[in-house]
């Protein structure tokens, strides 16, 4: 028996990007682990990925190229070459480009695989090349980005391993142990130190479980909070006026905006006591270092851009970025020098492109587009929108078109590649190679393929060499391998890669970016922000522009943004659906619904593997408060109908106290094959986009829920 | 549904487990150690690093042994919380020796 340890890194669109040990016998993988030697990772992988070599393995992957022999959606299908797959592909799509034009080929895809070659960007040249539609794709901490860029620039901020030193750690929308669980040892030995750990959050997540002080907020009004902290720390001289006159700009403006949301104000919207605000407030500017790690959540809904601009100016406010562990962390993925041009190509883009929201899929193919020809073909990778995005039943009137041609490279028949015309088989992280960035911690991992692809499955990078060719594009680009494609998918001569290796990178698995060590880190000390002043600019210069979409979410295209004004200063947004601000509405559909990451699902991914489905359940979870159940006659386990004017869906009730009167939680990522009548959460979530960034607000939702 | 440690632990206790956990969910008695099904996170850290392959899923637990579920329940109400790894109990090694011969 040969057996051999190859190191690799999680291909998972989550902020720890771990480096995985995979045991691999005789050519086939039997174990996965976490490294022990990763900083970060620390010899332990999570729910999701802890048996990996099962999903590799699994009975139900696509492993040829398959072609749609029954009507659309039944999943009747035939296997076929990839040359026939290939050339079917082309000559559809030749002959769309010369009758309709490119703009009818329309792209969809996340971060299914989030490998810097394999991810995001992996078919932004090809689509930019024929001028196809741009697929914006907002999923995930847009209005983070945008808010981001108009208030502290695009900093890495806080290393998480810098946690180790704060004194006042605020978690605020993020259950660290579900969805950030590497950041938690880190976490919790400062505790051990002696730091007071806050958790902001509507529901008692484990996490929230085990802070000093869960502080439970009505869905959608964090802003308020924030503003109400801004307020406070003004108005009782608790900020650091040296950092805020060296460091900042706008604070005269900030401050006379802040002073009319008072904490009675926030607690009116809240529900958090005016006193507990306050409190909340003095302890945070006056226990340093103080940090604020936010979670995405904090942007799903009306008012989310501006909650995180708020947020964003609470650390300047009271100097707390002048302290290692101090300020606030969201997405370290800035530090990372990736050649974003190389992977993306915009130079490449037909001066004029149409841009669609990957959250109004639905309405794109049932044509309400607003402008161009019809879409015409769908070409999906690396997602899979009929789990994930808003407005189920629309996308599914749009996906069973005859009319539509539909390509999905997949895993698996996901409740998406049910729909297409042509299914490609995709390789997993074990049988592929990439380099990873993280968006939540400081270091460069490299995946080494463990194994050979399994039947004719190929890499992302593979799939568009193929697709290029087949579209008679001859530019070399298109033609490079995954070596050349590491080789320049990051900008080597940067500081930040100073003494790391390709070759050793392939080695070790991961190298810690070259900044300084997390004991020292501290980024914005002498402010240094990158911003257009330099400054934390609590009145952004930026949002004069209006508001826009970060270009690397846009395949690289700087133009045609949504460009609706946007306020320079911080302000509150009260959500589009809640009992306050919509009480005809929340006549019929009373209780506030919010949509968070499961436990043990990675968005879609795992809703069809049987170790994950024994934790998260087959079914749609739904979780309600034992008074919200009793006063609708519903039993724990019953079966329950949610619904609102958008459409319903059914699932077993599961009471919880840990949920906030008034507020139902369904995570997304369950999938219609396993449940009960088909449809998901997504059946009744709005395609509304937050104030910035386009993000989505599909956790500023009112319900009613029955039995069923 | 968590991880649960099984009676293959039983005298040898070499708790690597304790080390590797992020949340302190392993409790001990004077011959093994227990898992907290309410603190466990299901990330399964502990599994490849114990010694004689005691822990395993709850899900796949052969028949002979789905009464460790209970028992990790029970035990870890019990019992105090361990935060840092111990020396294995005497004649572990040689126990070791014996289970994955």
């Amino acid at each position: 028996m040969a057996q051999s340890i190859v190191v690799g890194a999680c291909p998972h669109d989550c902020p720890d990007t771990c480096s995985i040990l995979t045991t691999v016998e005789d050519g086939k993988a039997i174990a996965v682990r976490g490294n022990p030697d990763h900083p970060f990772t620390r010899g332990r992988l999570c729910v999701k990925v802890n048996n990996y070599e099962e999903r590799v393995y699994s009975d139900q992957r696509v492993l040829y190229p398959l072609r749609r022999v029954g009507p659309k959606g039944s999943g009747s299908f035939a296997r076929i070459s990839w040359d026939e797959a290939v050339g079917e592909i082309a000559a559809r799509w030749k002959a769309i480009i010369a009758e309709s034009g490119a703009e009818a080929i329309l792209p969809y895809s996340y971060l299914g695989t989030q490998g810097i070659i394999n991810g995001l960007n992996v078919g932004d040249p090809l689509f930019n090349k024929l001028g196809a539609s741009v697929s914006e794709r907002t999923f995930c901490d847009s209005a983070s980005c945008t808010a981001y860029m108009m208030t502290i620039g695009h900093t890495p901020g806080v290393d998480p391993e810098s946690f180790v030193h704060s004194k006042y750690i605020i978690l605020w929308a993020c259950n660290t142990l579900s969805t950030n669980s590497h950041h938690w040892p880190f976490i919790e030995k400062a505790k051990k130190s002696g730091a007071k750990l806050v958790v902001i959050d509507p529901v008692r997540t484990r996490t929230a479980a085990l802070a000093d002080w869960h502080l439970q907020i009505r869905p959608g009004t964090d802003c308020a909070l924030a503003l109400a902290m801004i307020h406070v720390v003004i108005k009782e001289q608790l900020i650091d006026r040296d950092y805020i006159d060296k460091h900042t700009i706008g604070f005269d403006e900030l401050a006379a905006r802040a002073s009319t949301y008072t904490p009675e104000f926030a607690a009116s919207e809240t529900g958090i006591p005016a006193e507990d605000i306050i409190r909340l407030a003095r302890e945070y500017a006056t226990t340093p270092p103080a940090v604020v790690r936010i979670g995405v959540a904090v942007e799903r809904h009306a008012g989310g851009g501006q909650t995180v601009r708020a947020i964003a100016c609470l650390p300047a406010l009271i100097g707390a970025w002048k302290h290692v562990g101090g300020g606030l962390l969201q997405l370290p993925i800035w530090a990372f020098p990736v050649n974003w041009p190389n992977l993306m190509r915009p130079d490449l883009q037909p001066a004029k492109m149409r841009v669609i929201n990957t959250w109004r899929l639905g309405a794109a193919l049932t044509g309400d587009l607003p402008e161009g020809p019809p879409i015409r073909s769908l070409f999906v990778y690396n997602a899979n929108p009929m789990a994930m995005v808003t407005e189920q039943d629309r996308l599914e009137r749009g996906l069973a078109r005859e009319d539509l041609f539909t390509v999905v490279s997949e895993h698996f028949l996901t409740d998406t590649a049910k729909y297409a015309d042509i299914v490609l088989p995709a390789t997993t992280q074990l049988e592929q190679k990439d380099i990873m960035f993280s968006w939540g911690h400081l270091y460069l991992s490299y995946n080494n393929p463990a194994i050979a692809p399994l039947g004719e499955a190929v890499s992302n990078t593979e799939l568009f060499r193929r697709l290029a060719a087949a579209m008679d594009i001859d530019d070399p680009f298109f033609l490079r391998s995954d070596d050349e494609m590491i080789e320049a998918s990051m900008d080597w001569t940067s500081p930040a890669l100073r003494g790391i290796s390709l070759e050793q990178l392939k080695k070790t698995g991961f190298a810690r970016l070259s900044l300084q060590h997390p004991d020292e880190w501290a980024p914005h000390r002498d402010g240094n922000f990158p911003t257009p002043s330099g400054k934390c600019e609590f009145k952004s210069s930026i949002a004069e522009g209006g508001n826009f979409v970060v270009p690397l979410f846009r395949q690289g295209y700087g133009a045609d943004q949504a460009g609706d004004p946007v306020d320079p200063l911080p302000h509150y947004i009260a959500p589009n659906e809640s009992p306050m601000t919509a009480p005809a509405e929340a006549e019929r559909y009373p209780l506030s619904l919010i949509s968070p990451k499961s436990h043990a699902l990675l968005n879609s991914n795992y809703g069809n593997l049987p170790a994950q489905q024994v934790l998260a359940g087959e079914q749609q979870m739904v979780v309600l408060h034992p008074e919200d159940a009793a006063s609708r006659g519903i039993v724990a386990g019953a079966p329950i109908r949610v619904f609102n004017h958008r459409g319903s869906f059914e699932a077993f009730a599961t009471l919880s106290a840990d949920v906030m009167r008034g507020v139902v939680v369904a995570p997304a990522g369950y999938w219609h094959r396993s449940n009960r009548k088909g449809a998901t959460v997504h059946a009744v979530t709005p395609p509304a986009y937050a104030d910035l960034g386009r993000a989505p607000t599909f956790s500023d939702v009112l319900v009613q829920v029955a039995t069923a | 549904m968590p991880y649960v440690v099984t009676d293959l632990c039983a005298g040898c206790r070499y708790t690597e487990c304790v080390s590797v956990c992020p949340v302190e969910c392993f409790h001990i008695d004077d011959s093994m150690t227990y898992i907290d099904p309410t603190n466990c996170i299901d990330c399964g850290g502990c599994v490849p690093v114990c010694p004689v392959g005691a822990i395993k899923a709850a899900h796949k637990l052969p028949a002979d042994k789905l009464e460790w579920i209970e028992i990790n329940r029970r035990r870890a109400a019990e019992t105090p919380v361990v935060t840092s790894r111990l020396p294995p109990l005497p004649g572990a090694d040689e126990r070791k020796a014996m289970i994955l011969r």
